[in-house]
Formats: C-alpha cells, structure tokens, sequence
C-alpha cells in the first residue's frame, strides 16, 4: 500500500510538471471569432497551406491565420469559400502564427 | 476479411483507371465548348441522361412516400413541399430570392432552399420539358474541376432569379465519377450550416470508409441517376431504391458467431456508428442576429462526434405527427431491430385552430428578425387565410448512418453492463431480463480470452 502511495505520488507530480514545461501547455488557448474573409492566398492546386485574412465583425480588426486542413483548403481551391463569405473561425497561436482550428461558412441553405 | 480485400482491390484498380483514362469527348469539348446536358449527349453520349433525370429525386425533391404515416398516397412528399422543424420552409415557401434589406445595414443577399437544386432556378424543383432538360447543370455532381464562383445566384434583365452555373470547358473537361464533395457541396450544409442538419464530416477522420478511400457513391451507387437511400425516419423522398450495410457486409458480417446472433435484431449502426452529430435543438421562433445584421433561427450546434445517439426499435416505417416524426417498431415486431438516432427538438409555431405545423418564408425574419411574417408570407404563398400561431416544439429521430468506426465499435460490456448504452427498459426488457442482459456473467469469458489475445 505505501509502495503505492508513493508511486502514485511521484506520478501526480511527474505529469504536473510535465504540463507546467510542455509548450503547447502553455500557448494553446483557443481564440474564436466570426468574420469576413477580405482575402485569401493559396500557391496553388497543389497548395498544402493558405493564409486567410479576415474582418472580425466585432472589432473591426484584421486576422490572418495559416489554414492548413485539407478539406478548407479544398474549398479555398474551387472557390466553395471565397471573399466576401462570413466564416466561423477559431484559432491558436502556434510558434507565433495564427493557426486556424475551425474555419467554416456561416450560412447554410 | 478475403471480401475487404476483394473490394479494395477492386476500389484501388478503379481508382487508377479512372485516374488514367480520360473521359470521352474531349476533342468535341475543345472544338465546340460546353453547353450543358447538349453536350453530354453529342455524339450519341448518354442519350436521353437529362430527360431521365428529371424524374429522379436530386431534381424533383419529392417523391412518393410508401413507408410514413399520414400521408396522403396521391401526393409526393420531399424538400419541394415538406414542413418539419429542421428547416421549417421548403422549396415552396421558402422559394430563392433576394430578402428585404436589412434594417441596419441596408443589405439584402439571395437565400432560400432550392439554391441546392441542381437546375438554374428557371427550371425548378419539379419543372420538365426541354428547357428544364437544358438546365441541369451536370458538372455540379460529375465535375472534379467546378468553379464554385459560378454557380451563384443573380437576377437577369428580366429581374428573375437565375442560379449561376459553371459551364466552361475547363470543368466540362473534368468529369467523372462524383467525389465526396461533388455530394457534400448541399448535403454538409443542409439545414442551416455546415454540419448542422446531417452532422457528419466524411472524412478519414471521423468515417471508417472514408479513411479507406471510398467516396458516397460507392455505398450510394446510383443507377440512372437513381441514388439508393437508407431509411432515416425524416428523409422521406427516394428513388425506390435502397442502401443497406449488409449489401457489401452480408449477414454474417463477424468472424465471431455470438455477435453475429445479434444482427437478425441489432442493426449494424447501433454498435459501428456511437456518436452521432449536427444541431439538437433549434427554435425557429427566435432569430438571432448575427454581427453582419442579419438573423438566423437560434441553434444548438455539435460537431460531429459530439452527442450519443438514443436507441429505439425501427421496423423502418414512420410515426409522423406534429410533435413527433420518428421510428416505429417494438420489440415484438420481428421486423424491428434496435438502431441509433440522433435525437433534435425543433421549436416553431403551430396552428391553434388545426394543430399542424405551420412552415415559415426565411425571406422577412432573416432580415428584420420577424418570425410572424415569415409564417404569414409562407401562408399566404400556400393560400391559407386564417391561422392562430402558436409556439411549439416538435422531436425528430434523425437516422444515423455515417461516422462508421471499427474500432470505438461497442462492444459486450458497452451494452451489457448497468450502466450501458441501452436502455433495456424503454426497449420492452422485464427487470428480470435486464439483470441477465447487463450482468459481466454473460460475456466475461469470452472478453478475457480476447483480451489476453490483444496483450
């Protein structure tokens, strides 16, 4: 029973300090918005990256966040998404860039 | 497992041979641009292809509907003219237009429920004859390389509503087999958003089938455009042809003969399909308004994945009152067996007088908030005079067909314990049965001779 007191002990603070030390622990905090694509850049068909500004309807503000799901961009590529279209967004800053989590057209049918 | 492997060899030389060889008619194409249906059928190419397929549901949005009750048998049922609160309009009432400006910001845009509808809006839900034949846009469901900027909604010289189609040659040059999103392009945004009415993203991720490369008309293969469906208890309109697991499973689809027993009445989705997705609850009654000044029904939204599925017995015909439109079945029908469903509450205004469900033009709510002349215009459109609206709310069992997994499959314990995935009691299990059902005893042995073969 005491081998495992102390064993589960020294657990709780190995994960502690895990999660105090890991940097995604300490950078990944979710920033959402609802904005209006003003533009976006895509290299190509080919493309595996894409930056898309947008104007967050509350502040006014210009976001640019990297996209980088294959789906989106697939959208991105045929023009499914394009600008002037209002996107759901929610992002994280990674390594000091803005990179989109969730980016989805607001309207439906 | 001989049989998966059959397929995805199958799937994998198909793959490549339609990578590989090109689509007939390119030369013609090049010479002659791309003018629509007239083109696919130069040349003696699928003949009679547009007139066929404006019998079929993709251009109807209706069609008869044996297996729901209170219905009327003379009349087709589907999009065209449905009311149920998922969407609460139909193509009918809640016809494409441009909306009111909005009182705000003086902003109007086009919206309604046909802008799904694979024609040009001329040619509408429904419509036949050649002009309706000439309309359909082919590409927007064969064409790899669609333009979506094209295919937007305009109002030409006359000052008609004109859906935009994308007929240039480069996409006309791109055909073939419709992939996922040639499917998802209206059906992931159904209801009101991406996700919202459906709930599944097919993608690796979150479908078995799609992580092994299969697109939705491999399960859904269509024969003169003639698409098979599954028996969701709220998507009424078919072609008359049927989808099914066991199509490609068989009935015998495990090598274990114990979980096999349970297929005559456990459908497959009940155990490979454990979560399910989309919006819950939605109330039509209250809009809410956006930052971009315009409003849209307030909705609970999930993503996919997200919510757990409640289980009934389905014998694959429909209740349909209401308040509720769902599975019928029991335990002692023999032709019920327990499936998922993914549960959503919809509140919108009822008749008083009648006690119907009464559906709603989004054109007046959408831009000023004003749910009650939504109901009039949509009134007034179908030629109903008087009417007493009232709120309320109304349950729907959405059928829960996609987010297959193997492995989070449940499994014995998933089900057979106190606190399982079933509730025993709501599916007409005595207590005496249910203490049998969810004790370890009956399939302890059998999961720990497994589990010593995983380790």
């Amino acid at each position: 029973m005491k081998r495992f007191a102390i064993a589960s002990m020294l657990f709780v603070v190995a994960v502690a300090a895990a999660g105090f030390l890991s940097p995604r622990a300490a950078s990944a905090e979710d920033i959402k918005l609802v904005g209006v694509i003003t533009q976006i850049d895509i290299a190509g068909p080919d493309a595996t990256t894409a930056t898309a500004t947008l104007k967050d309807n509350k502040t006014g503000d210009l976001v640019t966040v990297i996209v980088t799901d294959e789906l989106t961009l697939d959208k991105f590529k045929d023009h499914r998404i394009v600008t002037g279209d209002e996107i759901r967004l929610k992002y994280e800053v990674k390594d000091g860039k803005n990179t989109s989590k969730y980016f989805r057209k607001t309207a439906g049918c | 497992m001989k049989r998966y492997l059959i397929v995805l060899s199958l799937l994998v030389v198909a793959g490549t041979a339609a990578q590989a060889k090109e689509h007939p008619g390119k030369a013609y194409i090049e010479k002659n641009g791309y003018r629509g249906p007239a083109t696919c059928e130069a040349q003696g190419c699928h003949p009679g292809t547009a007139k066929a397929f404006l019998s079929t549901v993709h251009w109807k949005h209706a069609s008869p509907v044996a297996n729901v009750e209170n219905l009327d048998p003379g009349k087709e049922y589907g999009m065209k003219n449905r009311i149920y609160t998922m969407c609460n309009g139909n193509d009918i009432v809640n016809n494409l237009k441009e909306i009111p400006p909005n009182p705000k910001t003086g902003k109007t845009k086009f919206t309604g429920c046909n802008a799904c509808h694979p024609g040009n809006h001329i040619s509408d839900a429904g419509s036949t004859g050649k002009d309706a034949e000439n309309a359909v846009d082919c590409l927007v469901c064969h064409s790899s390389a669609y333009d979506f900027r094209l295919r937007k909604p305009y109002k030409d010289a006359a000052g008609r509503v004109v859906m935009g189609q994308d007929r240039t040659p480069k996409a006309a040059l791109s055909v073939g087999k419709p992939g996922v999103k040639n499917c998802m392009v209206c059906h992931e945004a159904a209801g009101g958003g991406v996700l919202i009415k459906r709930g599944f993203a097919f993608v690796r991720e979150t479908d078995v089938h799609a992580a092994k490369g299969m697109v939705c008309v491999d399960c859904h293969g269509a024969k003169d455009h003639k698409i098979p469906t599954g028996y969701d208890p709220n998507n009424w309109a078919n072609d008359g042809v049927r989808v099914a697991c066991s199509d490609c499973h068989g009935e015998k689809p495990h090598a274990d003969e114990d979980t096999n027993r349970h297929v005559a009445r456990i459908a497959c989705q009940t155990c490979h399909i454990p979560r399910t997705g989309g919006a819950t609850a939605k109330d039509f009654t209250r809009w809410t308004q956006g930052e971009d000044g315009f409003f849209e029904p307030t909705t609970l939204r999930m993503e996919a994945n997200e919510t757990t599925p409640v289980y009934a017995w389905y014998n694959k015909t429909v209740r349909n009152e209401p308040h509720f439109i769902g599975p019928k079945g029991s335990r002692g029908d023999k032709q019920s067996r327990i499936y998922p469903f993914k549960l959503y509450e919809g509140k919108a205004y009822f008749d008083k007088k009648t006690g119907m469900l009464l559906s709603m033009d989004f054109a007046p709510p959408m831009a000023t908030g004003d749910t009650l002349a939504g109901v009039a215009s949509a009134a007034k459109t179908l030629g109903i005079k008087e009417y007493d609206p009232v709120p309320g709310w109304q349950t729907v069992y959405f059928g829960s067909s996609h987010l297959v997994t193997k492995e989070k499959a449940l499994s014995c314990a998933n089900c057979h314990a106190p606190n399982g995935a079933l509730n025993f009691k709501s599916l007409g299990y005595t207590d005496e049965e249910i203490r049998k059902l969810t004790s370890a005893a009956l399939y302890f042995d059998k999961m720990a001779a497994k589990q010593k073969e995983n380790w």
